[in-house]
């Protein structure tokens, strides 16, 4: 982990380009969210009351795989996110600085946005996050049925997301996962369609279709997934054909969910941009690229769809950042290892009816502000969560 | 088992000479807290196929050590003294597999929110060592040549943008023999300025024939690599799948396994004498993620590497295209140079291999002095990064990268 490298006044210089870097971070963000004075000269809005809009929904996108400044929001990064910079930001309350001081993997980290814990379990372990879930505090707060909660849920590691381990929150609350790369790899053994060409879309096979937590009451069995997304195996397995990432694979099943159950909590993490890990740099940014064209069209599909036009709220976050380039210990955006602080900090932007468009939040948030944040605009309690509500997008 | 309790037998299993450097210093070993001593036992159990400055640096810091008086020794010590260890690390076999001991230790210090803690301290540390050795600075500048873009057209993105505010961009470069001026120039250094593992030539695939010819150039390539990384990941799955077989493997325990093949493992040969470069591209293989299945990431992270631990005098890293992209799967399972190609996806990725070379380059000692260059290959761009070239500036006007290089000397 330690490295021999450096020396003075090298040293110096690399670490005058990174210093460089963190000052002008929150400017070049600002000037990407191209908030007006005004909207903060103005203050924020006041409180909502307690009762929200009925039938509010939330819709939480994260992305694993991690998002440097670099390629995102910084100028030179500006050209990957024509979507985000031209068409949401516009319409959105930008949150600058947004830092996770917990573990960087993938898992842990998606499971600690959710349960607004720091959990520390190992990201590789088959093991439910320790402290309850946004999931669990939203259907035992306002008391609502399994099919008004999903997570859609990229790869291996995160079907245990949907609820904790019991320890500290009855059992019975969580939200059903789906794992759509394997709902695929499913589907195609039921079916006479040829794998082939199709193999891109199925690199985490081993994961269960839909994990139910033990005893989420509910009436969704294994078999009957596909029946109650009214998808054929045919036109699913044929629809996968026409789509080029599994990261597409995940909004599409996204998109039967919101017709079929109309859920009121729908969270979804993609993953594409995790390729980052081969060192591939061009592959990288073809993830956030994609990922950049995906958080539209979802955006596109709440504004089409009856059931979630003018009453939805979307939270779009990546999981965490990448190492720096001047990480000595780090290998630049390949690995999210060393915890610097570029790896640590990434940004927020919400938008929806209740949220101010076209502003920004500069003052630095936690990742566990998320689950408080939730509780507040939909009106549960989330008592053991220790982030605290985003005023600003109340 | 403590620090305090190492004995000289406790290192027999050590190869020779590491074992005789171990007993040699075993006084300051004992009086090091085990969350340092680990990564220096590392150094040590592989010392006998290190790179001569590794070898320098890790005898400069045992001396700097041995001759601190008690107190600035603990002083130095007791920031690392203070990061409180789990009982299960410290019953670890840190002495026989120290590598596994970092493994675990990483994981602990995630997990217990000490990782920040410990890079700090490992960076003061790190800063306290140079400040207090003063490495001899290398008998000439440094040069590193990067030559991207073989087998790949020009893309829209401009090349060589990141490395441009810190160079001069030239346009206009007649690309006839420009690989052979640059070659000869690598020639003409390795013979001027003979060094054991002091200049290299790094290839993302078959290796140019005049590099072969030259003495002293220490070659590595990835068409030459492909084979053993295969092997790697035959016997990766044949030892999942023993341990499938009686409990699942953990990343730790593949992590482990993996870190344990020798050259010899990957049908790997070579004399004695070269034992340090086939144990480098044996850690090449098995510690870089991707360097296996696309020669793009094997190029970045071979010179990363070689700059790192061999600190050349002169590096030559010639990027090639990679394979196309595919599920994990696939690319894990097939061949890699019998597949089709990205073009404007490896001249991306070697761009921005290029930028970290530059930066990694500028990590080493003398990197004032230092020389770099990167150039599209077959083609009329290049950047020249040298103190009698300005920053920042384009020139436009024609010449041959001969010149270039004559202006950067």
């Amino acid at each position: 982990m330690m490295s021999s490298y450096s020396g003075s006044t090298r040293t110096e210089c690399l670490q005058q380009i990174a210093q460089q870097r963190a000052i002008t971070r929150r400017s070049f963000l600002r000037s990407a969210a191209m908030a007006g004075t005004a909207s903060r000269l103005f203050g924020f809005a006041p409180l909502r009351a307690a009762a929200l809009p009925r039938g509010q929904k939330t819709v939480v996108l994260t992305f694993g795989g991690g998002a440097r400044d670099e390629e995102t929001f910084a100028p030179e990064g500006q050209e990957n996110i024509p979507h985000l910079m031209n068409e949401l930001i516009p319409q959105a309350t930008f949150c600058t600085q947004v830092v996770n001081r917990g573990i960087l993997g993938h898992y842990v980290a998606t499971a600690s946005l959710a349960t607004g814990a720091y959990e520390q379990f190992d990201n590789f372990a088959d093991v439910a996050p320790k402290n309850p879930t946004v999931f669990e505090y939203f259907r035992k707060g306002l008391g609502r049925p399994a099919n008004d909660v999903w997570v859609i849920a990229p790869s291996n590691g995160f079907n245990r997301i949907g609820q904790s381990d019991g320890t500290r929150f009855p059992p019975g609350f969580g939200a059903q996962v789906i794992l759509p790369k394997h709902l695929l790899a499913s589907a195609l053994s039921k079916t006479a369609t040829s794998s082939a060409g199709l193999d891109f879309l199925l690199q985490d096979n081993y994961e269960d279709p839909l994990f139910t937590p033990p005893a989420v009451q509910n009436n969704v069995k294994l078999s009957r997934l596909m029946e109650i997304l009214h998808l054929s195996v045919d036109d699913f397995t044929h629809h996968a054909k026409t789509l080029s990432s599994a990261d597409e694979l995940s909004v599409y099943v996204m998109r039967q969910l919101m017709r079929q159950f109309a859920p009121s909590l729908l969270w979804i993490t993609l993953h594409d941009m995790d390729i980052a890990h081969s060192g591939a740099y061009s592959l990288y940014l073809e993830g956030i690229r994609r990922t950049d064209r995906l958080c539209a069209e979802i955006w596109q599909m709440i504004e089409n769809d009856p059931e979630y036009k003018g009453r939805t709220t979307i939270l779009i976050l990546p999981d965490f950042g990448r190492d720096s380039d001047f990480s000595a210990s780090g290998n630049g955006f390949q690995h999210h290892r060393t915890g610097d602080p570029l790896s640590r900090t990434t940004w927020m932007m919400a938008l929806g009816p209740n949220i101010r468009q076209n502003r920004t939040v500069d003052r630095p948030l936690d990742s566990l502000d998320l689950v408080a944040t939730l509780g507040a605009m939909m009106n549960f309690a989330t008592p053991l969560a220790k982030g605290k509500p985003i005023v600003e997008v109340l | 088992m403590h620090p305090r309790d190492l004995r000289a037998e406790t290192f027999a299993k050590y190869p020779p000479q590491g074992r005789s450097l171990a007993t040699a210093n075993l006084r300051v070993l004992k009086r090091m807290p085990l969350i340092l001593l680990s990564p220096m036992l590392r150094q040590i159990v592989r010392y006998d196929w290190s790179f001569p400055a590794e070898r320098e640096q890790l005898l400069l810091q045992l001396k700097f050590l041995d001759r601190l008086d008690g107190a600035s020794f603990d002083a130095l010590m007791s920031p690392f003294s203070v990061i409180p260890l789990s009982s299960q690390l410290i019953e670890i076999d840190w002495v026989g597999h120290p590598q596994r001991f970092s493994e675990q230790l990483t994981a602990y210090l995630w997990s217990e929110n000490q990782i920040d803690n410990y890079h700090k301290t490992a960076q003061e540390y790190q800063q306290r060592l140079q400040e207090a050795s003063h490495p001899e600075p290398p008998a000439v500048p440094r040069w590193t040549i990067v030559v991207v873009g073989r087998g790949s057209q020009p893309i829209e993105q401009p090349l060589f943008r990141r490395l441009m505010p810190r160079g001069t961009l030239f346009t206009q470069i007649d690309p006839a023999g420009g690989l052979d001026a640059l070659l000869e120039a690598v020639s003409l250094r390795a013979q001027r300025h003979p060094l054991e593992y002091g200049h290299w030539y790094i290839d993302g695939g078959e290796p140019h024939p005049a590099a072969a010819a030259v003495p002293g150039l220490t070659m590595m390539s990835y068409n030459r690599l492909a084979s053993a990384a295969r092997r790697e990941f035959a016997l990766l799955n044949q030892f999942t799948n023993r341990a499938d077989r009686g409990g699942a493997a953990g990343v730790e325990e593949v992590s482990s396994y993996i870190a344990s093949l020798s050259p010899e493992d990957l049908d790997l040969k070579g004399t004695l004498v070269d034992a340090p470069l086939r144990n480098f591209e044996v850690n090449i293989l098995t510690q870089g993620a991707g360097c296996q299945i696309y020669s793009t990431t094997f190029v970045q992270w071979a010179s990363r590497e070689c700059l790192h631990r061999a600190q050349p005098l002169t590096l030559f890293a010639r990027f090639a295209t990679r394979q196309s992209s595919a599920p994990m799967e696939q690319l894990l399972a097939r061949d890699p140079l019998m597949q089709p190609q990205d073009q404007a996806g490896s001249l991306i990725d070697a761009d921005m291999g290029a930028y970290y070379t530059w930066i990694n380059q500028s990590r080493l000692e003398d990197a004032e002095r230092s020389r770099f260059l990167v150039w599209f290959e077959g083609h009329g761009l290049a950047c020249a990064i040298a103190p009698p070239l300005p920053a920042g500036k384009i020139s436009t006007a024609p010449t041959t990268l001969r010149r270039v290089l004559d202006w950067m000397a």
